[in-house]
């Protein structure tokens, strides 16, 4: 016997095991498939579910607390009696209601039989007529008959009686049913006419009652909540989306943000985690819109709901609206999203998009910050951004506008010689010379129409050259201004000497930083400067804070530090500042030591005056060049407006200034500044570090931006922000210093943007830069942690728009002089001393010395201006603020001030765009019609004057006249001042209660009463008033507007004398 | 830098390069067990050899060969059941990958920016290494359209009737060792190193390390008439260039003939399968084989010695 052979692996194995194991297996894939189908791949299936059990459990707590609420109100005094009053107007109408209703129902039965014997027999004789319209002439006769037949025909009906009295039998032909039947409708028509008419006034009634229950009543009643928490228990789990189609926008964040939707939660009903008992769960995105005013402004309706369903999620927020699948997804924060959802600290980017031409917008304190600090940081020097500071390229394309223009009027010149050559041509036909000459002839009225646009062009080239400023001074003047000795020391040390400055902090070795001093200091111009007296420090201290320096200005370091921080901190100026230059720089910020020439590019001195036999005088009524033939730049670049001070003021302020040093302050000597071989290389230093961008630098005038444009900087490619050797960190969430992010990866724009702020350095970590020219130029902005998230923010939404043109906000007419106005009112910093936004503090409100009873001695509030003012006034009025030539030391409205409405020397153009910005912020038409007023009679006057002396209603206590006795103590404006200045209809709003205008106002509410149709003085009436039927507040506003000097003479001897009222500060 | 495990779990867990993470252990797996078959067969025929009596029947190809098996084994169920567990697990396997890893879905397109890398899908990495080491129009149209021309005549080439549905190693040892080198030596081989090894544009990048956007190297690649000796050998005139790049194609084609030649005569067996060959046969054979082989040469003298082009002449380099 043969050994037992081996056994056949083939035949002998069994495979059940592995076929029952991967069938098991495959079953579970497949289940796993089926679960990942159902929720894996649908998380927003589970966010709809937690949410329908948070928010039913939430409207089932608040139902009854609602109707609790309700029941109180129902219970309340007021809403008994207005529910008695309803009640009882039912009650007296109800015997003819029922008489009503009773007729109504015996009509309708009657209606009921009549109505279809009537519609038969109309559909009968209407087929007839058509038969007899159609038929032939033979046939007209015999058809004519059957209708006249079917029109005698009888119906017989049974008709309930209107009475009430049982039923009638009556033959009815078609004619005697039409008739009946109309009579019926119209009788029903006039029941409900007046059964409406006579419910009126319960109606009315039960308006006033419900209107009560929801005006007392916060939020939703409980019927509805109850409607809320059935839709909730129904709910639908899907796919929430919003598509807008015309925008490619599918935003499907609802599905797991559920509570957004307005349908579920609405708008007068805010979700928060508390309310969902979710506090602290990260994981819970359920809350409603936390700002549905925001989302109310996006629509012209003002409907929150119709602003979701057009705009949708992502435009704003960022994040990828069609991804479903993962929070990660949805949010777009993945290496291949472009557009990742902005972190909560920047989500005012998102407004950028569409407002990239708004400088200051509502609800977005951080953007706005952004921008602000993009233009006073001098960003803008190096970066050119869309919008803003323009004026150098506006300059250069009006020029080049002005150039084509004459060059057209020249070639139009050489037409017209042309033409008329070809028309003197003996061989021209005559009607061809006709109208060649007639060509000729019409040429000329059209370059004079070019004339026109030239010369408005120039205007504009002199308002441009006005407008346009630097954020840095004019380092023409520093030979003047500063001692030599500082100026390396501030180069090196520029945030130790001012910590709170503008200039960023150059990376300079010692040579380069002793070049571009020597450059600096020798490109100066040496004078000629006045010598001036010393002045008194301890009045110029007081002037210093009382004449509004701290609206822009601070002082102090550290912890004492006060003021606003639109410009420089003065606390050390007096260590590098020389006192003639102070005061002259006081007296007046725009003086320049010499003009400069744009054409020629040099600055002229009194030699080039000379050569055209001119005096050496330079101003804005002097502007143009020796020679007559352009305008110069007379002023220099700075926001810094004149105070209008005199000289003794301004040198009093001066030797307060120049006190203010530290006692250690000592420079060491720079003789190299004075080395000519330095010069060369300074300026090509100067040049390369583009400080050209933020100050004016003799022979540099014309040097454009340095640094890359960042308009569109939040869509440029990752893959092209240079992380450098930072790249793999950032890519794993490792920080410059080693640590490790808080937010993980920062390979994106944010985390670009907030290192290179932080320090712009950082990118050259661990390069090999031997020469420092290769470094990164950009220097170390001088920014405070929020700071740098507000540039942040601007920069994150600083992209190329993803939206369609239609939905940016390019407004036209008065948004867009709003628009512009914010442009003009940010660069010369008028928040620092007034409120112009309702909720916006100045920086003068938080000065010690303007609390408690002083805050009458700011500044107006400008709420409201354009309403108020006269828009011809107020362009005067900024012109000049002292609204006169001569006597200019002082305030041209409120001379009872000590703070003083600076000159700004605004252009025309920036005149035009802030009366227009004040007039649209109050929706005003344009142009202004100043309202005729009418002329007062004698027995009006007589009561006018009764009432402006009126005890009750001293208004020349307060009141200023004019007269230095009696101004001391007033805290008002001048009433001779109202004609031109004010709107009538606003002063006479102004008189009825002012408080609600501009709060705080030392002008009393209440004066008048309203009775009857007009307003009635409240206090006790004088005599000559009692018979007078008409308003009393329009006659005081006629009064007013027509004060002559002699009338206010006579005021004021007839009123008690002012004695001082502290209470002041008003119109 | 070096040791950067980081950067080869970012290649490796990509899920991408799933399928090439999988093809490195698959490769070798299936070519090692399809080997073991060949080799048993290979076993079983030399048994058969010997046994004219056991040959002369019908039956598996299963060594050794035990008395007592069934002569033959059904279809059903032996071979029906070991399908179907593996259509089983595959399918398993496929289920399970498709709902851990979806399927990177990346940006909108933006003809202004190109990634770098830029890579191929996977499976064409293989054409585009070939751009490193010849000409768009060599890498991109002739070599594609000879590997094409080149499997569809591979019936025609080959008519040894041996080796059908069996492994064997013994009677088709030129054409295993054709498609070890043409398919796993080259194709392979470059979508691994168009996978794992090419970093940041294009360069060469061992695993761990660091895909540096920023790296830069020093490298000058010549033209083989301006390398080592020849440039003194040469003239600096494109005609020298044409005529020496030709000669040197043309050693390169009588040498790699002559190679080819010698092994298909290294065996009695293949010398057999040789003469029942037409000449038409042979010369198309020998083409193909020669153009494959200059592939590898190439990319040697690219990577080892920096030769750009073997062959300049004024319409086409090689």
């Amino acid at each position: 016997m043969p050994a037992q052979p081996a056994q056949d692996p083939i035949t002998s194995k069994s495979l059940s095991f592995h076929l029952l194991l991967w069938s098991f297996l495959l079953i579970v894939s497949l289940a796993w498939a089926l679960y990942d189908e159902m929720y894996g791949l649908r998380p927003w299936r589970s966010y709809q579910k937690r949410f329908i059990e948070a928010y039913s459990s939430y409207l089932q707590r608040e139902i009854p607390k609602q109707q609790q609420a309700e029941q109180s109100i129902r219970n309340s005094p007021e809403y008994q009696k207005l529910e008695a009053q309803w009640k009882a107007a039912e009650a007296a109408v109800a015997p003819r209601l029922s008489e009503i209703d009773t007729e109504i129902a015996r009509i309708n039965r009657r209606l009921g039989v009549l109505t279809p014997v009537f519609q038969e027999a109309r559909g009968r004789v209407a087929a007839l007529v058509y038969q007899l319209e159609i038929a032939s002439a033979d046939d007209r006769q015999s058809r004519l008959r059957e209708v006249e037949q079917a029109k005698q025909q009888t119906y017989s009906l049974s008709l309930p009686g209107l009475h009430g009295d049982g039923t009638e039998q009556a033959q009815l032909s078609y004619t005697d049913l039409e008739r009946e039947f109309n009579r019926l409708k119209d009788r029903k028509a006039a029941l409900v006419a007046e059964r409406a008419a006579v419910l009126a006034e319960a109606d009315a009634l039960r308006r006033q009652l419900e209107s009560y229950f929801s005006e007392k009543l916060a939020g939703l009643t409980g019927q509805q909540l109850q409607g809320l928490l059935r839709a909730v228990n129904n709910l639908d789990v899907r796919i929430r989306q919003i598509h807008n189609e015309s925008a490619g926008l599918v935003d499907r964040c609802q599905s797991c943000h559920i509570g957004m939707d307005l349908a579920l939660v609405p708008p007068n009903l805010t979700l928060t985690k508390a309310d969902l008992n979710l506090e602290g769960n990260p994981d819970a995105p359920f809350s409603s819109h936390p700002n549905i005013e925001l989302l109310r402004l996006h629509d012209p309706d003002r409907d929150p709901a119709k602003a979701l369903e057009r705009i949708g999620c992502s435009p704003c927020h960022g994040g990828n609206g069609r991804a479903t699948s993962s929070v990660i997804k949805g949010h777009g924060r993945h290496k291949y999203w472009l557009w990742p959802l902005y972190y909560r600290e920047n989500f005012e980017a998102g407004c950028q998009m569409c407002h990239a031409q708004d400088m200051v917008l509502d609800y977005a304190p951080v953007l706005n910050r952004g921008k602000e600090l993009y233009r006073e940081r001098g960003c803008v020097g190096c970066h050119r951004f869309e919008g803003f500071d323009n004026e150098a390229e506006q300059l250069l394309s009006a020029r080049q506008r002005i150039r084509q223009l004459e060059q057209q009027k020249r070639e139009y010149e050489q037409e017209i010689a042309r033409l008329q050559r070809r028309a003197d041509d003996p061989a021209t036909p005559l009607e061809v010379a006709r109208q060649l000459n007639e060509r000729a002839a019409s040429l000329p009225v059209v370059m004079s129409q070019l004339d026109a646009e030239i010369e408005q062009l120039q205007q504009r080239t002199v308002s441009l050259m006005r407008e346009e400023k630097k954020v840095g001074p004019s380092l023409k003047e520093v030979r003047v201004k500063l001692k030599k000795e500082w100026i390396p020391y501030w180069l090196a040390n520029t945030h130790e000497f001012r910590p709170d400055t503008k200039m960023p902090q150059f990376r300079l070795e010692e040579s380069e930083i002793q070049a571009i001093s020597a450059f600096i200091w020798q490109m100066g111009l040496p004078g000629p400067l006045e010598k001036q007296p010393r002045g008194d420090p301890a009045r110029g201290k007081r002037l210093f804070e009382t004449r509004g320096c701290l609206g822009c200005h601070s002082i102090g370091e550290g912890a004492n530090k006060i003021g606003g921080d639109f410009a420089a901190n003065l606390s050390r100026v007096g260590e590098k500042a020389n006192y003639d230059y102070l005061v002259r720089w006081i007296y007046n910020p725009r003086q320049r030591t010499r003009p400069y020439d744009p054409i020629a590019k040099k600055d002229l001195g009194p030699e080039d005056y000379a050569r055209h036999g001119k005096p050496f005088v330079f101003d804005l009524k002097n502007s143009r060049s020796p020679d007559g033939k352009h305008e110069l730049v007379v002023m220099l670049p700075t926001v810094m407006p004149s105070l209008r001070l005199t000289w003794q003021e301004a040198r009093d302020i001066a030797s307060y200034l120049i006190t203010l040093r530290r006692s250690d302050a000592n420079y060491p000597p720079a003789p190299y500044i004075d080395d000519p071989n330095l010069r060369e290389r300074g300026r090509e230093l100067v040049k390369f570090y583009g400080c050209a961008g933020c100050h004016e630098i003799a022979t540099l005038e014309e040097e454009g931006r340095i640094g890359t444009e960042l308009t569109n900087e939040g869509s440029k490619p990752v893959d092209r922000l240079d992380f450098a050797l930072l790249t793999h960190n950032a890519k794993r969430g490792i920080l410059p210093d080693g640590s490790p992010s808080p937010r993980g990866k920062w390979y994106d724009h944010k985390g670009f943007f907030e290192q290179k702020l932080a320090n712009p350095a950082i990118f050259d970590q661990g390069k090999y830069k031997p020469d420092p020219r290769d470094r990164l130029r950009m220097p170390k902005p001088n920014l405070t942690p929020a700071d740098i998230n507000a540039l942040t923010t601007f920069l994150l939404g600083s992209v190329d728009p993803q939206v369609p043109n239609d939905m940016l906000y390019r407004p036209e007419g008065a948004r867009k002089d709003i628009q512009d106005g914010w442009w003009i009112i940010t660069k010369y910093n008028c928040m620092g001393c007034h409120q112009i936004r309702v909720g916006q503090r100045s920086a003068l409100q938080d000065l010690p010395q303007y609390q408690g009873p002083n805050a009458d001695k700011l500044p107006p509030p400008l709420f409201g201006a354009g309403a108020r003012l006269n828009p011809r006034w107020l362009a005067r009025f900024l012109e000049n603020p002292a609204l006169s030539e001569t006597d200019i030391h002082r305030n041209g409205v409120r001379n009872y001030l000590d703070i003083r409405m600076p000159t700004f020397y605004l252009s025309d153009n920036e005149i035009r765009k802030l009366v227009r910005f004040f007039e649209a912020l109050s929706a005003q038409e344009r142009p202004f019609i100043p309202p005729v007023i009418q002329p007062l009679t004698e027995a009006e006057r007589t009561m006018a004057r009764d009432l402006f002396t009126h005890p009750a209603a001293p208004c020349l206590r307060c009141h200023a006249t004019g007269d230095p006795a009696h101004d001391r103590n007033a805290t008002a404006p001048n009433f001779l001042l109202a004609g031109e200045r004010l709107r009538p209809p606003w002063t006479q709003r102004w008189l009825l209660d002012p408080a609600r205008m501009i709060p705080g106002t030392a002008m009393p509410s209440g004066l008048f009463r309203r009775e009857g149709d007009r307003w009635v003085f409240a206090g006790p009436l004088p005599a000559s008033l009692r018979n007078y039927r008409g308003d009393h507040a329009e006659l005081l506003v006629r009064y007013m507007f027509l004060m002559t000097p002699a009338e206010q003479r006579l005021l004021i001897s007839r009123s008690p004398r002012a004695t001082g009222a502290s209470t002041g500060g008003s119109e | 830098m070096w040791g950067d495990w980081y950067q080869l779990w970012e290649i490796v867990s990509a899920p991408d390069n799933v399928p090439i993470v999988a093809l490195l252990f698959l490769v070798p797996f299936y070519t090692w067990y399809a080997f073991r078959q060949a080799f048993e067969t290979d076993r079983l025929i030399e048994q058969l050899e010997k046994d004219p009596q056991l040959a002369k029947t019908h039956h598996r190809k299963v060594h050794p060969w035990q008395p007592g098996w069934p002569r033959e084994v059904h279809t059903w169920p032996y071979l029906m059941r070991v399908e179907f567990l593996a259509a089983i697990i595959v399918t398993v396997i496929l289920t399970v990958w498709s709902i851990t890893l979806n399927a990177p879905l990346e940006e909108p397109a933006n003809p202004n920016l190109t990634m770098n890398p830029a890579k191929a899908p996977w499976y064409f990495l293989g054409l585009q290494e070939m751009l490193v080491y010849f000409d768009p129009w060599i890498a991109g149209v002739v070599m594609p359209t000879l590997i094409i021309i080149g499997l569809m005549v591979i019936p025609y080439i080959d008519e040894n009737p041996l080796g059908n549905g069996y492994y064997t190693y013994k009677q088709r040892r030129f054409a295993i060792w054709t498609f070890l080198v043409g398919f796993i030596g080259l194709w392979v081989i470059m979508i691994v190193i168009g996978t794992f090894i090419r970093g940041p544009g294009w360069m060469w990048f061992w695993p761990t390390q660091t895909w540096d956007h920023n790296r830069l190297v020093f490298e000058v690649n010549r033209n083989l008439h301006e390398w080592w000796i020849f440039k003194y050998i040469v003239p600096q005139n494109i005609w020298a260039w044409t005529v020496f790049g030709a000669i040197v194609v043309g050693l390169y084609f009588a040498g790699a003939a002559y190679l080819i030649h010698r092994i298909c005569m290294a065996t009695e067996f293949s010398r057999k399968i040789y003469r029942r060959m037409s000449l038409l046969q042979i010369v198309t054979m020998q083409i193909l084989l020669i153009l494959m082989l200059a592939l590898p040469i190439k990319m040697l003298l690219r990577l080892v010695f920096r030769i750009k082009y073997v062959w300049v002449t004024p319409w086409f380099n090689v």
